[in-house]
């Protein structure tokens, strides 16, 4: 009954005119952010953040979090008419989607993507709001030790998600951190690392370093590396959207699959959409009787990592919402959010904000809607979209990223720090360096530090109080697995050849 | 783009050395636990020992990589001297007009446009950076000199 009441709330909020609104600008917006190429979810929201100062807190986060899904919707339209992906979450879309537009079935491809996407959204949502409010209950047992092994864990697990160089992984983690030390310490109140500067001694603000590496750096990255399109010259009509029979039965089960795949993976720090698409995909194609189908246009290979990103990005709030452990960049970006309006999400949050909590998981279920109807009738407009030269939209994210620097501490420092944070990030991705841990690092860094201070405070400086509480303990042995799962493998593997050689 | 990731290998074993000295000269542990120097001496720490691991492998990759620079890196280098001369502008000139005049001029340094297409757009982009950031979002640009 408690979830129905809350329920109630959250329809009676997600409802008003002006969160139905920013729901609307929020799937729309990102919708257009999936489609257009060199800007992401994380890039959209941290330079909208900036402007959302005076804008009631449920509502901006609403829009938000209808960014963030939008997004996945929207990469799938260049997924499978150009074979580009608009996001990262959609490159697996790519491998059978774009197969099936050059087969003439670029509708049937679309239609599935936003009708699985659409079934996994809202089934994620309805697990959402069961498992958050337990999580919250779970995380109300946890003190500042479960805090600094569950922020360990997350960064070990950056090195199994992250499928670049462990090391490059690790070093970005670090890096992150150490950005989070920079200023004032909260407990001496010693300046660290500011070099005499009072612009540094409140630290180094997210939003700053936020625009700059995902924004202005992918503005640089872009105009070196311009994708070459070619839009599938397909005119489609209405009943191009409409599904065989043979194609429903052929994607009802991954949908199934590929939801319940992204749900779980969403729920993980660091497990990210692109990861659950990319399970999704190959648990599909394992799993298929005619898996020799996959890559040549298979409706299943576009369906199961659909459905598996959407569910993730819902899911992805979970963590988010109940403990205050962002699970993406994007929900990283949000987590900055919160703290931008003086809201610390955790186990808390459900009890001193269940209005602002359950309006947004309501919202979804609309947002979901919204994106269903866009994706079934408005598609002919967003691909018109593609013609939007990079050369005029690159001008508005430089705008964005600079105003949005500046509004912070109204502060041409801030301007400055945005760029050089560009152009780090810029040499970062160029020389494969990984972006994510360190923007994870970032948002947990002052977290992580805090809880490591006061578990050892409490503790008397001994290592132990990590190792004798047992959530403490498994998060520690998780982390610890995850650190050193590229040499595990590496040892899996040189046992497998060795085994083979004395088979032979 | 070997020298490039030596010397950001090199960079970063310069930057860990550097955080271990600076966060040596901050208390490493205080009246109740660890100190403000316990954090970073040990994330500098691990900046070192990655930094040489990533330097090892860098050298035994001698001569396999490709080239740093891609033929849209001048264009890139245009944009970007483009930037600075925009932040340089806006003490003077406030937010809108330099930014409107980078829209403008960026987009005919990146594509075919026409002058006449690129001036529109960038007395367009001023005028709403102007109203929407300055006078409808209520954020305090600065003005610069010339009062816009």
């Amino acid at each position: 009954m408690d979830l129905l009441h809350n329920l109630y709330i959250g329809f009676s909020i997600a409802l008003t005119w002006v969160n139905l609104l920013y729901c609307g600008v929020g799937v729309l917006v990102g919708q257009i952010i999936g489609v257009l190429p060199g800007i992401g979810a994380p890039t959209a929201i941290a330079l909208l953040l900036p402007l959302t100062f005076a804008v009631n807190p449920t509502s901006a986060l609403i829009m938000f979090a209808g960014i963030y899904y939008g997004v996945a919707y929207g990469g799938t339209i260049t997924s499978v008419l150009i074979n580009v992906p608009g996001e990262s979450s959609t490159v697996m879309t790519c491998i059978d989607g774009y197969q099936m537009a050059l087969k003439g079935r670029a509708g049937a491809a679309l239609s599935i993507a936003a009708i699985g996407s659409w079934i996994a959204g809202t089934a994620s949502v309805v697990l959402l709001m069961a498992f958050a409010p337990a999580l919250a209950r779970f995380g109300l047992r946890f003190g500042p030790s479960e805090y600094f092994s569950l922020a360990f864990m997350a960064f070990g697990l950056l090195t199994v998600f992250g499928g670049e160089s462990p090391v490059k992984i690790i070093f970005s983690t670090l890096l992150g951190l150490l950005l989070a030390t920079i200023g004032l310490d909260v407990v001496s109140g010693l300046p660290r690392f500011a070099f005499g500067m009072p612009q540094l001694l409140g630290g180094i603000d997210f939003i700053v370093i936020i625009c700059g590496i995902f924004g202005v750096a992918e503005v640089f990255n872009s105009i070196e590396e311009p994708e070459e399109t070619s839009l599938v010259k397909e005119k489609m009509r209405l009943r191009d959207l409409f599904l065989t029979w043979e194609e429903w039965v052929a994607s009802r089960w991954a949908i199934v699959r590929g939801g319940v795949i992204g749900f779980f993976i969403g729920l993980i720090p660091a497990g990210g959409i692109t990861t659950a698409s990319f399970l999704a995909y190959l648990a599909e194609k394992r799993y298929s009787k005619h898996p020799e189908r996959f890559g040549t246009g298979a409706i299943e290979g576009v369906a199961a990592p659909e459905s598996a990103n959407n569910s993730a990005s819902i899911s992805g709030f979970a963590p988010l919402l109940a403990l205050g452990i962002p699970g993406s960049p994007t929900t990283a970006v949000m987590l900055a959010g919160f703290m931008m309006w003086g809201i610390r999400p955790g186990p808390l949050l459900f009890q001193t904000k269940p209005d602002m909590v359950w309006g947004l998981i309501a919202s979804m279920y609309v947002g979901n809607f919204l994106l269903l109807l866009m994706n079934l009738f408005l598609i002919p407009a967003f691909v018109a979209m593609l013609r939007v030269p990079y050369s005029a939209l690159m001008g508005f994210i430089v705008i964005f990223a600079s105003i949005g620097a500046f509004s912070v501490n109204n502060n041409l420092f801030d301007v400055w720090m945005m760029l050089g944070f560009g152009l780090l990030g810029y040499v970062m991705k160029k020389l494969d360096y990984p972006i994510v841990p360190l923007v994870l690092a970032l948002v947990l860094g002052r977290l992580a530090e805090n809880s490591l201070r006061q578990s050892l405070t409490l503790s008397g400086g001994s290592l132990s109080i990590f190792f004798t509480r047992p959530f403490s303990l498994l998060f520690i042995i998780a982390g610890i697995l995850a650190y050193f799962s590229p040499l595990i493998w590496w040892g899996i593997k040189r046992l497998r050849t060795a085994n083979a050689r004395i088979t032979t | 783009m070997w020298i490039a990731d030596f010397i950001a290998a090199v960079v970063a074993i310069l930057l860990g050395s550097a955080v271990i000295i600076l966060s040596s000269q901050l208390p490493y542990m205080a009246e109740y636990g660890p100190g403000p120097g316990f954090l970073p001496l040990w994330v500098g720490v691990g900046i070192l020992a990655c930094a040489i691991v990533i330097f090892i492998q860098v050298l035994k990759k001698h001569g396999k990589t490709t080239n740093f620079f891609k033929p849209g890196t001048k264009t890139g280098v245009k944009i970007l001297i483009e930037i600075i001369v925009t932040f340089l502008l806006f003490p003077l000139l406030g937010f809108s007009v330099p930014l409107g005049l980078f829209t403008g001029v960026a987009m005919r340094t990146m594509g075919k446009h026409r002058w006449i297409s690129c001036s529109v757009t960038a007395l367009v982009t001023a005028v709403c950076v102007h109203f929407l950031f300055g006078d409808y979002l209520n954020i305090p640009l600065p003005t610069g000199r010339i009062g816009f």
